[in-house]
């Protein structure tokens, strides 16, 4: 973090638009479903988590979110998002086929920290879609994501995803948040 | 939607066990669902949740019976409440957390207090306002009728009539519960997934003894690598049904291959792969527990009315809890051996966390067929026509084992579903506890 704070405006100013520019396409290639462009997008080493959340008294809310190691909604690696993306291109992935349709908003961008390679990110994420006739869903949240460096771009290396819902009020979670 | 129609619910037959028909309006119409939260929900054993979840006096987790809220708490005592979760001054909740630790459950409407078991213990104004006359004795929480524990598994019931907890388990559900209690020392890991489908929970539960529609439901995930089709090409198929709607269908160990087994757990041998989950089996306490055919059980049970026991990967329990005719709520309880190493808990929570839950690969698809075949059941003339149990019908026999564990041992088949369905029915129609007692039937012996 100091070390981001220590730099000059203007290397601020051109870290943070490279960092938003990225995350934009990220974005853009996720609602046009160009999935196998987003696991280029990615680490080797990327652990893509959602905790599950509760809710707790104010006293308590520490605990709101399981912990790592615990019960998750996601808990991937780059294998299994592999997978998630081979199921989605199947042909007969029911929950996929028809498509939802997504829109990604990615806002509220926050550069956290800098260590070494490594980009700390906090953005806002509404992940809004709709499925055949009448299904609507809308899932805001929190992502903590690690952005690595990577020739004149980055790679996701890491995305925890904070949703602000407790009981997952859609049928499933069948989109990359 | 509304879908009132006296005429539904005064059918004299919903289900026709003898064609393995049942008649739609049972998923869409309101007041059938109204009487399934008394008939059914109130009146059976509802699992509530394990007692590893509540470690210490204080700490409670909010459940459900039907739609009606109840706090699991454990007491000062040690014991094991479950009390609604309602104050009966206004009606308002007096616990609003998930889960969590407290000394009381006060009321943020007039401040009234509860004691962890219940008791009445603080009004405000007790002497000022309400002049000493109010009977706090008679104005606790409502406690539930009956709370029973078997293996750590918290089950209550809102009928004091209910038979104990053991009797309406029987043999099939106790076997049910075993495939996870006799694993060893259990816990529930941190978090349960919860999320909701716009299904009855009535298909959602008939779908956990379908082996017809993993290959098709599920094809996407075999695709892409994530289920081996050669798992689902072996499908001979051992089916219990329980009294009072109980079952359990799915695949069956094998008594060569159990045997088999026991060998080389007693030579000492290595075992790899997947026959390393089995083990447990092998042993006489587990023999003892489940009964000679029980302990061959890789099957799918449920315990009526409506939790899932899901064992053949790491042991889970899913709760399909009713939230209106055209809504459920999947609640995952997820297990594991409390001196599991790292490692071993670190797989086994990835496995579950990618096959089930609203992300898991196989049940991203599920809920998509469960709520469109509810919407088959609203339109007019599309609702009028029953669905279809009827594979299997007509053309198989109960194998009756010394032990006096009875099974069907057949192919893919839908006889635990329709006897599902005959059972809810009998649910149903019984006016009371004792009605059911003497009116429902018993499992077949013979040709099914
Ligand atoms: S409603 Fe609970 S104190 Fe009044
Ligand atoms: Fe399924």
């Amino acid at each position: 973090m100091e070390e981001f704070a220590q730099m000059d405006v203007k290397a601020r100013m051109l870290l943070h638009f490279e960092v938003e520019q990225f995350l934009y396409h990220e974005a853009q290639i996720l609602d046009e479903r160009r999935f196998d462009e987003w696991l280029n997008l990615l680490t080797e080493d990327i652990h893509y988590w959602m905790p599950i959340r509760r809710t707790t008294t104010l006293a308590q809310v520490d605990s709101e979110f399981t912990k790592i190691g615990a019960m998750a909604l996601f808990d991937d690696d780059i294998n299994f998002l592999r997978m998630r993306v081979a199921k989605m291109s199947a042909g007969n992935a029911w929950s996929e086929d028809p498509p939802s349709r997504t829109r990604h908003f990615v806002n509220n961008i926050q550069v956290v920290g800098i260590e070494g390679d490594d980009i700390q990110i906090k953005a806002n994420i509404h992940l809004y879609r709709t499925r055949l006739e009448s299904v609507e869903d809308s899932w805001i949240g929190r992502r903590e994501d690690v952005l690595r460096r990577d020739g004149d771009s980055f790679k996701l290396a890491r995305r925890y995803i904070f949703l602000e819902q407790t009981t997952i009020l859609s049928q499933n979670l069948s989109n990359i948040f | 939607m509304s879908n009132t129609r006296p005429e539904v619910i005064a059918r004299e037959s919903w289900v026709d066990a003898d064609k393995g028909t049942v008649d739609r309006r049972i998923f869409s119409d309101q007041a059938i669902y109204q009487q399934e939260l008394k008939r059914i929900f109130a009146r059976g054993w509802n699992f509530i949740c394990h007692e590893t979840q509540l470690p210490e006096s204080g700490c409670f987790f909010l459940s459900y019976i039907g739609e009606d809220q109840v706090i699991a708490v454990r007491d000062r005592q040690g014991e094991v409440q479950v009390l609604l979760n309602s104050c009966p001054h206004r009606g308002n909740t007096v616990c609003r957390s998930d889960q969590g630790k407290t000394r009381s459950f006060f009321c943020s409407y007039h401040g009234w207090n509860f004691d962890l078991d219940g008791k009445l213990v603080a009004v405000p104004g007790y002497e000022s306002y309400y002049r000493e006359k109010l009977d706090k004795e008679q104005l606790g929480l409502q406690k539930a009728n009956r709370v029973e524990s078997y293996k750590g598994f918290v089950f209550a019931s809102l009928d004091d009539d209910a038979p104990d907890l053991e009797t309406y388990l029987g043999w099939v559900g106790k076997v049910g519960i075993d495939l996870i209690a006799e694993r060893g020392d259990m816990e529930v890991i941190d978090g349960i997934q919860k999320n909701r489908i716009q299904c009855n929970w009535k298909l959602a539960v008939d779908n956990l003894y379908d082996w017809y529609h993993p290959k098709v439901s599920h094809g996407s995930a075999v695709r892409a690598g994530m289920i081996d089709e050669e798992g689902l090409r072996y499908m001979n198929q051992m089916v219990m049904l329980g009294e009072y709607g109980h079952g359990i269908s799915g695949a069956d160990i094998g008594e060569e291959n159990l045997a088999q087994l026991k060998q080389v757990v007693a030579a000492g041998g290595d075992i790899q792969g997947p026959a390393q989950g089995q083990v447990w089996r092998t042993t006489d306490k587990a023999e003892e527990a489940m009964g000679p055919v029980g302990v061959r059980s890789g099957g799918h049970p449920n315990i009526f009315p409506n939790l899932w026991v899901s064992a053949a990967g790491p042991p889970q329990l899913c709760l399909r809890i009713p939230r209106g005719p055209f809504e459920t709520e999947l609640w995952w309880f997820t297990f594991a051996e409390k001196n599991q190493t790292v490692e071993e808990r670190r797989a086994a929570v990835m496995v579950a966390n990618h096959v089930f839950g609203p992300s898991g690969l196989l049940e991203q698809d599920d809920g998509e067929n469960w709520s469109h075949s509810t919407r088959g059941s609203v339109g007019a003339v599309t609702g009028e026509r029953p669905i279809n149990f009827s594979m299997g019908l007509g053309q198989d026999k109960m194998t009756h084992d010394a032990s006096g564990q009875s099974y069907i041992d057949t192919v893919v088949n839908e006889h635990a579903q329709l006897w599902l369905y005959r059972s809810w029915q009998e649910w149903m129609k019984a006016e009371s506890w004792p009605d059911l007692v003497k009116n429902h039937s018993a499992p077949p012996t013979g040709d099914v």
